[in-house]
């Protein structure tokens, strides 16, 4: 009875319950998009960090992996008092640079990544073989593009530029191998992978043993923490980086989204509320006659209540119905605008989609549905019947 | 007078420490204050470096690049620098003003053809280059702006439909009385229009308002004399414009809705 007659009454007035229906749509939209950015770029990141399974990193103190040209220096003793820890397993030493390639009268210049291909956690082939070899070269398909390299291609690789001199500190041919992925690769970067004591050689006698990144799989989870102590008491000059603290600092420095998101998303929730509230504040300004004779003829007061709270519940559960695809499709397209973010991993996501973001948009919709009907209802209810009925009954 | 000049010997053998400046930032948070000996290293964690006093702390300059790293400034003398970290007699760019435009064209063109290796770039390309990141924030808030007026536009919409329907009797009252259709139209859209210019005028104001709070706001919180928001006249222009377009629109939807509907229905009858 209550749902039929909350149906009818907003059926009667089609045009405006649709126009609500689309106001608390982009509404609800807007927030499902900003509830998806306050969360999803940590979890984005969160799992792109711990993707190849490394739980810590080393970079140079005060700094972040390759957030500067600092290097570490002394690698292998380094690397020698990582392996004598029992519970870690796994240790990845990483030297970032730059290469150039002449190809005719010009000169492709890419990142470049030292790795040993046995434990690295940098890239996924996607075909050929790794750079297992002194003189082999992966790239990923902008480098590959850029240079017109194929596999098996041969290339004259040079490193350790001096724009003063205009010398370069190493260079050698290198065989082109495979064709990869990079994890963290920024969109539209060129970017290498070849052996670390090759990268190391090419940048002359300043980067012999040095290393950019130490990426370390511990034995369990729970012992990480431990390990960071430990490495900070062994391994002087160093900052120790755990997945929880790169979040904490990603987190610092991209606030901005996240404030953004709080703003935007309550904004949104007022919003539709406001409209919720003005529509059915009318509707029942319109309906005082109406409501008063149901009254009169012994409905209650409960009755009229619910009845006048479904109607905004309608309306907004609509809305948010069809703010989830609109929400998605926007979600999809502001992602990519962002995805071109500068330095930032491609693979990072700023609207990422989870069920809980969903029901949470949804909730928070329909809380806001109810709270919007309360007023107007509770209006509608405490009308003196006899008054109205006479009031109604001379205008 | 002896004892005099032996001091002021004593002086003389002293090293004389050179001088840097700090920024305002890192002063505050590692309690420095003018007139403070400091050791400087380009290594981290280093036991010995150059001893240096702290003689000023300059503000930070307005730059979006930094304001998502938390570095802190120093500034000192450049072969003090050099000597510092090791290297040599080399730097990393220079700045050069000139006399205009054409002496710009002129000098970029001669320092490119002649020096060697040297690459020179008008200060505003590297501006350009430099900012992507607020190039792509910026594409991201026109489209959030975009759906915001769309959000807007629909609210409008509803709230004049509505608006123009509770004056259902009093339009049949008129259309009885004899007034003409299109008299109660104007009367409706010069209502909407007064309505959307009040409208305006409040939001021009607590746009104000939210710009200021949100300059305050992360200019605390990024540290930073950087102006987040800025309110100009082309902003106003076009959100003014809109927003008359929008609410003439609706109020003139609504109102011919309204007058083709039948007096008499209109009253209920």
């Amino acid at each position: 009875m209550r749902f039929s007659l909350a149906w009818s009454s907003l059926r009667r007035h089609g045009t405006r319950t649709l126009l609500a229906t689309l106001g608390v749509a982009v509404a609800a939209a807007m927030l499902l998009d900003m509830v998806m950015m306050s969360t999803g770029l940590r979890e984005s990141f969160r799992e792109l960090l711990t993707s190849r399974g490394f739980q810590l990193r080393i970079a140079p103190k005060g700094t972040l992996p390759f957030d500067t040209d600092a290097t570490i220096e002394n690698t292998s003793a380094i690397v020698a008092t990582l392996r004598a820890n029992p519970n870690i397993t796994t240790v990845s030493a990483v030297l970032g640079g730059t290469i150039h390639i002449p190809i005719g009268n010009r000169v492709v210049t890419s990142a470049a990544l030292g790795i040993d291909p046995k434990v690295q956690g940098d890239y996924e082939l996607i075909s050929g073989r790794d750079p297992l070899g002194p003189n082999d070269i992966a790239g990923n398909d902008d480098f590959l593009k850029a240079t017109g390299a194929k596999m098996g291609d041969t290339l004259d690789v040079a490193s350790g530029y001096d724009p003063q001199l205009r010398t370069y500190a190493g260079s050698r041919k290198l065989v082109v191998t495979g064709r990869v992925r990079f994890i963290y690769g920024a969109a539209n970067q060129l970017a290498t992978a070849m052996q670390l004591a090759t990268l190391q050689e090419m940048g002359g006698s300043d980067r012999k043993d040095d290393a950019s990144l130490f990426m370390i799989k511990a034995r369990n989870d729970s012992e990480v923490e431990g390990l960071r102590t430990w490495i900070w008491r062994n391994v002087p000059g160093v900052s120790v980086i755990s997945t929880e603290s790169a979040l904490v600092e990603v987190d610092q420095r991209l606030s901005y989204f996240r404030q953004l998101a709080l703003i935007l998303g309550s904004v949104s929730l007022f919003v539709g509320f406001l409209l919720v509230t003005t529509l059915m504040t009318v509707s029942v300004n319109e309906r005082i006659s109406e409501i008063t004779v149901m009254r009169a003829l012994g409905v209650s007061r409960a009755h009229v209540v619910q009845q006048i709270v479904l109607e905004g519940v309608f309306i907004t559960i609509g809305g948010a119905i069809a703010g989830l695809g609109l929400g998605l499709v926007t979600a999809r397209y502001l992602n990519s605008i962002l995805s071109s973010f500068p330095g930032l991993p491609v693979a990072i996501d700023f609207f990422l989609f989870q069920p809980r973001a969903a029901w949470m948009s949804l909730g928070l919709l329909s809380l806001s549905g109810i709270a919007a009907g309360v007023y107007p209802s509770y209006r509608a209810a405490s009308l003196p019947i006899a008054t109205t009925l006479r009031q109604e009954a001379i205008a | 007078m002896l004892i005099r000049l032996l001091s002021a010997l004593l002086l003389l053998q002293q090293p004389a420490h050179r001088t840097i400046a700090i920024d305002e930032r890192l002063a505050e948070d590692a309690h420095i204050a003018i007139g403070d000996k400091l050791v400087v290293s380009a290594k981290p964690g280093a036991t010995s470096g150059d001893t240096v006093i702290v003689s000023a702390i300059v503000k930070r300059g307005a730059d979006p690049a930094e304001i998502a790293r938390s570095e802190y400034q120093v500034r000192m003398h450049l072969d003090q620098l050099q000597q510092v970290v090791a290297y040599g007699d080399r730097v990393d760019r220079f700045a050069i003003a000139t006399r205009g435009d054409s002496a710009t064209e002129r000098a970029l063109r001669d320092i490119n053809a002649s020096a060697f290796g040297f690459q020179a770039h008008r200060s505003r390309d590297i501006a350009v280059g430099t900012s992507r990141t607020f190039q792509v924030v910026s594409r991201f808030h026109k489209a959030i702006g975009v759906i915001t007026i769309v959000a807007s536009a629909i609210f409008l919409l509803c709230i004049m439909l509505l608006k123009v329907e509770e004056r259902r009797r009093d339009v049949a009252a008129l259309r009885l009385m004899g007034i003409s259709r299109a008299t109660v139209v104007k009367g409706i859209v010069a209502e909407a229009a007064l309505l959307a210019l009040i409208g305006c005028a409040l939001g021009v104001g607590v746009g104000w308002i939210a710009s200021q709070f949100i300059n305050w706001f992360y200019q605390g919180v990024y540290r930073t004399p950087l102006y987040f928001s800025v309110i100009t006249t082309p902003i106003v222009t076009l959100a003014v414009g809109l927003s008359l377009v929008l609410g003439i629109g609706a109020g003139l939807l609504a109102s011919l809705r309204l007058v083709r509907t039948p007096p008499l229905k209109l009253f209920g009858r």
